[in-house]
Order: C-alpha cells, then structure tokens, then sequence
C-alpha cells in the first residue's frame, strides 16, 4: 500500500492546494473562532467576512495531519453563502463523508467542529 | 538507486545491494554455481559450496578484526541480537539474572530483554544524554554483582549517534560482565575492531552494507569460549549454535559486502560527510529546526532533524517524492512520535516531526540539492498554513 493509499483524492487536493489559507484582519464584518492545541495532534483558526449576515469569505489555518489541512481547506470553501444558523448547525460528519476521513481521526475533527462552535458564538455576540 | 518519482535516501533502513555482491551472488545461483549442501563434505559439490562460506566467513572476520572461528551466520541483526541475548542470559541464568541496556537500543534487542523480564530476569534500561550518549560511568553505576549482561548498540540508527563501546567494553571485561554490541548500523562506516574494543558478541547485518536482505551474523567471542545456549536447534551447524542449512549465496553476498564495505570505508567516509553536511545547511536554512544527536559521535550518513511547529504526518506525505523516515506513525491518529527522541527528552511535536536522512553509497550531490529544495518547500507551505497570526475568538 502506498502513503497515498491512506488519504482519499479529495483529501491529497485540498492538502497540496489548499484553498483560502490566511486570516481576516479583525473589523466589524469579521467573526473569528479557533480550538485545539498542537499537543492534541490539530490546531485550527478560522475566520470569516460577513455580507448582508451571510459569510462573504472564509479562511482557515491548521495545524495537523494532512486530513486536518484538507478539512480546513474544505470547510472554508464550504462556508461562503452561509447564514449564521447554518454555521450553528454545523457537524463533522458532512465532511468527513465528503473527504472519506477514517475513524481514527475523527477526534480530530471534533477538533474543528469546536472552532465552527467558536466561530458561531462570536457571529452571535455582534447581533 | 532513485526511481523517477522517489530519491533514495533511507540507506539505514536498507541499502541497494552493490552490483559487484549481486555479481558473486548470481554466480553461486547459476547452474555452474554452488548448489551443494555446505554441509556434504562427502563430495565436491557440498566441499565447493562449503569452501565459498568458509570465505566468506574470513571476509566478515576480518571486517571486525575478528578470528573466522568467531563467526556464527544468522537470518540477521534481529536473530543476531535474539541469540546473544536469550543466549547469554539463559546459559549463565544461574551467574546472575541483571542486564544492562538502553533506552534507545532497537526494537530487537528491547523487545528480547523484555521476553526476558516475563522470564524473571531484571533489566536496567539507561537514559542517553540529550544528545543520545550513554557513558561509561553510567554503566558502571549501573552493574551488579549479579549482572551478566551490558547490550548496548554502537550507532544508533535513528539518530547516528556512536557510543564509546570501546570504553564501555573494558570495564565489562575487568568487571567479568559479557558486553554485546548491536552493530548493524556500523559497518563500512565506523571502524569495529572487537579486540581492542574488549567486545564479546557482536550483531552484524548484510542489508545496511549494500548485502542482500535475510543473512548476519553473531560475532561470539572464543578466548576465553563464551557460553551461549541457542534458539534453534537441529543439524548442529555452526558448533551447534545455530542449526539450519547455510545459505551459501547469501553468505557469499555478505562476505563480498563486508570485503568493499572495510576496503571502501575511508574513502566514503567523508564523502557521506560532505554531503550530509550540505544537507544540513540547506535545511538549517529554514530556521527553527533541531539536529537531533549528537553533532560530532555521528555516523557520517545519517541526519535526523526535527521541525520547529510542523506536524510530523504532513510533513512526512507532503514529501513522499524522498524516501525518507519519520518520526511520525502515519495516519494511526497517534500523535506519539519516536520512542528514541523521546528518550533523549524531546517533546511530543519534536519527537513526531522528524525526519531521519540517511545517505549511501550511491547519493549524489544533485539527491541532496533536490531534497533541499523540497524540504524547504514543503515546510515553508505547511508553516503558512499554520501560522495562526490571527486573533483568537474571545
């Protein structure tokens, strides 16, 4: 089995290219979250630009396996055009279908849907 | 030895084998070749095949400045390993039931003492310095009356460090302790003379010396004779101590290894010294990285490097295009990096984003300046990625 066996086509993309990697400089149509620490295996920051409450743009920042870039890549994609209650619904689970992510680092992914979690509760304290 | 999309650079985990053994191998396996058992002395094609082992064994010995006699062939480092331990340990069981070791020994070693210790046998494990170093004094500290065993291994293969075996065998032979050393890594690239080094057995491999794979050899000292009780038992070849048909190729392709590699080690030494010199700067370049060893008791051929806030996955598949090793057990989802950078005292993230270089004969300039460029590009792109300059959410 080759290395590149153990991540699926989607995942390999998003990691060699990731999409939308960065942050937005605090203002009043930004919303930022973050969660995780790097002794925990995955660190992840995400921000947003907020337009007429919808996200305008996303961006993300990961520390992690290469499951973990892929799925920040992935879900900052993924934000552009949602409204606030779609970002509080947010789960796991539709991305780690998408990106075929295996059992075991699932936790990680728990990781990220915590600065979904964050990204949701600052969205909410500017309203 | 790159393929088109993979360069080479994991020779301490296995070497091509030297198109000059793979010669002499293939003659053995032509039809005119040797196919008698070395063990028919009745006739000439068991005397033929017999007087090509005996050869090869003569090539080995010299390699370490031992007597041929000295020489029991095994499947390898591993069976090397497992036969000095289990053997001393259970031939001299009622002497004493202490062993000496170290944290950072190979798996084949640590995983035979603790075997060991299910069968009642204590085992001290020492700690290295930070820079993987295991002194003489703390062996000393360590012994014993009732310590029959030291097993310490003479380079390491994670992080090249070589320990000073032949300090720590003179004090095993004026305490009465047997001292093995695991020199699977040494051969061609650090002299082993298990004279003056006061060692009593000595695990040997062909396939980290451009050998083929499955075939070592136990260096088992004979003055004054060394009991050993074997781990397998039959035909009662090689004095009894290892049973089993000798392979007469694979015997023949390690004698020629060995032969090159002594012949062949001043030259190469600082050539692989140069090399991985030019590999360390380029990387050293990037910043926030740490050399993990110890800078000067290093091996000439390998390089372990940890990197400053990059995770050891990534790291390792971002760049799949060198065969390298890693810290990092892929996609496990276990953040546990290396057991031996760990011991040395490296964190979590340093011990799991290391990679281990290892150059060979057949490294060029042009392999390193290629590895460079993609190490510096990959860690770059995967330290953007986690720079996390941002604010945190409130």
């Amino acid at each position: 089995m080759s290395m590149s066996d153990e991540y699926s086509p989607l995942v390999i993309e998003h990691f060699e290219r990731p999409r939308h990697v960065g942050n937005f400089a605090p203002g009043d149509d930004v919303i930022a979250g973050r969660a995780g620490r790097r002794d925990q295996g995955a660190e992840f920051a995400i921000s947003a630009r907020l337009s007429n409450e919808r996200i305008a743009e996303a961006r993300f920042e990961a520390y992690g396996c290469p499951h973990c870039v892929a799925a920040g890549s992935w879900l900052a994609e993924s934000l552009v055009g949602a409204d606030r209650e779609r970002v509080q619904r947010w789960t796991w689970r539709d991305l780690a279908d998408a990106l075929e992510i295996p059992t075991a680092k699932r936790g990680r992914l728990l990781i990220l849907e915590d600065a979904v979690r964050a990204l949701a509760e600052d969205w909410h304290k500017r309203t | 030895m790159n393929t088109a999309e993979c360069i080479y650079l994991d020779y301490a985990a296995t070497t091509p084998i030297d198109p000059r053994v793979a010669d002499r191998m293939i003659e053995c396996l032509k039809p005119t070749g040797a196919h008698g058992n070395p063990s028919s002395m009745s006739h000439s094609f068991g005397r033929s095949a017999r007087a090509l082992c005996e050869h090869a064994r003569a090539q080995v010995a010299a390699a370490i400045n031992a007597s041929p006699q000295s020489i029991v062939w095994t499947s390898g480092a591993t069976e090397s390993d497992n036969l000095a331990i289990f053997g001393v340990a259970q031939f001299q069981a009622d002497r004493g039931r202490h062993i000496v070791s170290a944290k950072t020994e190979h798996k084949a070693v640590l995983d035979a003492l603790k075997q060991l210790e299910k069968l009642g046998f204590q085992v001290t494990l020492l700690k290295p310095t930070s820079n993987g170093i295991i002194s003489a004094d703390q062996v000393a500290e360590a012994l014993r009356p009732e310590t029959q065993l030291v097993s310490l291994m003479h380079v390491n293969n994670e992080i090249g460090v070589i320990q000073d075996v032949g300090a720590i065998g003179r004090l095993c032979r004026e305490r009465g302790v047997a001292f093995h050393v695991d020199a699977a890594q040494s051969v061609g690239k650090v002299p082993i003379d298990v004279e003056a080094m006061q060692i009593d057995l000595l695990s040997m491999t062909a396939h980290k010396a451009y050998g083929p794979k499955g075939v070592g050899a136990l260096y088992v000292r004979k003055k004054p004779p060394l009991g050993l009780r074997p781990l397998l038992f039959g035909g009662g070849q090689e004095g009894g101590l290892r049973s089993g048909t000798l392979p007469t190729h694979q015997l023949v392709g390690m004698g020629a290894a060995f032969e090159i590699a002594a012949a062949e080690r001043e030259a190469d030494v600082p050539r692989l010294q140069s090399l991985r010199e030019r590999l360390w700067r380029g990387i050293q370049a990037l910043g926030a990285v740490q050399l993990n060893g110890d800078p000067e008791r290093r091996v000439a051929n390998i390089l372990n490097v940890s990197f400053h806030g990059v995770e050891g996955e990534s790291l390792q598949f971002a760049l799949r295009e060198l065969a390298v090793s890693a810290g990092a057990a892929c996609s496990t989802g276990s953040e546990e990096g290396s057991y031996v950078l760990r011991a040395l005292g490296r964190d979590d993230q340093l011990a799991q984003s290391s990679l281990r270089f290892s150059l060979g004969r057949f490294t060029t300039e042009h392999d390193i300046d290629v590895a460079i460029a993609a190490v510096a590009r990959e860690v770059n792109r995967l330290r953007d990625i986690s720079k996390f300059s941002g604010r945190a959410s409130a």
